[in-house]
C-alpha cells in the first residue's frame, strides 16, 4: 500500500494530535475525573424568554452539530463530483459503489417501479447524515457537559458532540419517515384503501393496527438514541479510571465507529421496510 | 434515613432492570448467530453476504436490552 504526501501529511497530523492529547489528559487527571463524574448525559439547552415552553427552548451543540455535519457532506460532495469522468478515480469509484449498493437494495424490497427512486434518495440522505454524524461520535472533540447549570466545554476530552444522541434530531427522522410512508400509501392506493388497510384483518383489528402504526416511529428513533446515547455514556463510565490511557480509543472505535455504521445501516433500511410495508 | 432507602432502591433497581432486560437479547442474538452458523456452513461461498445480514439482525435484536439500559440510566442519573 503506498501513500501519498498528503495523505501522509493527514496520518502523521492525527498521531501527533492522539499523542498531544494523551499527554494533555494525563497532566490534569483530576479535573477530567470530576467532569467526565458530574456532567454524565447532560445537555446544554438554553431558554430564553420568561416561561419555559416548547418553542422557546433552543439545544444548541445539536444544532451547531448538525450544520458542522450537513457542510462536510457538502463540501465532499461537491469535491466529488466536480471531476466526474468515465474513468473513475478512487474518491469517484468508492461513491459510485456505495450508491450502487444502497440502490440495489432498495430495488430488492420496493415492488412499485416510479417510487424507486424516491425511497432510495430518502434512505441514502438519512444513511449518510446518521452515518457521519455517528462516526464523529468516534473522534475527539468538542463536548458540552453542563456541571451546576453552567455550560462547561471540553476540548479533547471527549468525542465530539453528535446530533443523534439527542432524541429529538431521531423522532425527527423516524416521524418523517412515518408520515412519508403513509403518503406514499395515499398515493399509491388511493384514499379508501389506504383507510381499509387499517381495518384489515377484521373489523375489530383496528385499534391492533393503529397501536403498531404509532409505536413504529417510537422504536424506530429510541434504537439509534439507545444505542449512541448509552454507548457514549457506557465508554465515560467504563473508561473514567484508565481515560486516555489505553481503553478509550478501543471503546469508541467500536461504540462510535463500528456500531454507529451498523445503526445507520439499520436506520435507512428500516426506512425502506416501513416504506415497502405500506405501498407493497 | 429515607434519602438512603431512596438511594438504594435507585441501584437495586437499575441493577435489577438491566440484568433481567438483558436476558431477552441474549437469547435473542445467540439464535441469530447460531442460525447465521449454520447457513454459513451449509453454504461456505455465501458468507460475506450473511455476515453482513447476521450484524443487521443483531442490531434489530438487541434493541429491546438498550431499553432496558435507557430505563437504567434515567433511574440512576435523573
Amino acid at each position: 500500500m503506498s501513500l501519498s504526501k498528503g495523505e501522509k501529511i493527514f496520518v502523521g497530523i492525527l498521531l501527533a494530535a492522539i499523542i498531544v492529547t494523551w499527554l494533555f489528559s494525563l497532566s490534569n487527571i483530576g479535573g477530567m475525573d470530576q467532569l467526565s463524574q458530574m456532567g454524565i448525559g447532560t445537555k446544554w439547552i438554553y431558554t430564553f424568554g420568561e416561561e419555559p415552553g416548547f418553542f422557546t427552548r433552543i439545544n444548541w451543540m445539536t444544532v451547531i452539530m448538525g450544520g458542522i455535519i450537513c457542510i462536510i457532506i457538502i463540501v465532499f460532495a461537491r469535491g466529488v463530483s466536480k471531476k466526474f469522468s468515465m474513468i473513475p478515480n478512487r474518491k469517484q469509484s468508492a461513491v459510485e459503489l456505495f450508491l450502487d449498493f444502497m440502490y440495489k437494495t432498495v430495488e430488492d424490497s420496493i415492488t412499485v417501479k416510479e417510487y424507486i427512486k424516491p425511497v432510495f434518495v430518502i434512505s441514502t440522505t438519512l444513511f449518510i447524515f446518521i452515518g457521519v454524524a455517528n462516526i464523529i461520535s468516534g473522534i475527539p472533540g468538542l463536548n458540552v457537559s453542563v456541571i451546576g447549570g453552567k455550560p462547561q466545554f471540553s476540548l479533547f476530552l471527549d468525542t465530539w458532540y453528535t446530533p443523534t444522541s439527542d432524541l429529538n434530531t431521531n423522532a425527527t427522522y423516524a416521524l418523517m419517515t412515518l408520515v412519508i410512508s403513509h403518503a406514499f400509501a395515499i398515493k399509491v392506493k388511493g384514499f379508501g384503501n389506504w383507510i381499509k388497510s387499517f381495518f384489515q384483518p377484521v373489523f375489530i383489528m383496528f385499534p391492533m393496527n393503529l397501536v403498531g402504526e404509532i409505536s413504529k416511529p417510537i422504536s424506530h428513533s429510541l434504537r439509534l438514541f439507545g444505542n449512541i446515547y448509552g454507548g457514549g455514556i457506557l465508554v465515560l463510565i467504563l473508561s473514567y479510571m484508565v481515560k486516555y490511557l489505553i481503553l478509550p480509543v478501543a471503546l469508541w472505535g467500536f461504540f462510535g465507529m463500528f456500531i454507529g455504521l451498523i445503526q445507520a445501516m439499520v436506520f435507512s433500511m428500516l426506512t425502506v421496510a416501513y416504506i415497502a410495508g405500506q405501498i407493497e | 434515613m429515607e434519602q438512603a432507602i431512596i438511594e438504594a432502591a435507585k441501584y437495586v433497581g437499575a441493577g435489577l432492570c438491566m440484568g433481567i432486560g438483558a436476558i431477552g437479547p441474549a437469547i435473542g442474538e445467540g439464535e441469530v448467530g447460531a442460525h447465521a452458523m449454520d447457513a454459513m456452513a451449509r453454504q461456505p461461498e455465501m458468507a460475506g453476504s450473511l455476515v453482513t445480514r447476521m450484524l443487521l439482525a443483531m442490531a434489530v435484536t438487541e434493541s429491546t436490552g438498550l431499553y432496558s439500559m435507557l430505563i437504567a440510566f434515567i433511574i440512576l442519573f435523573v
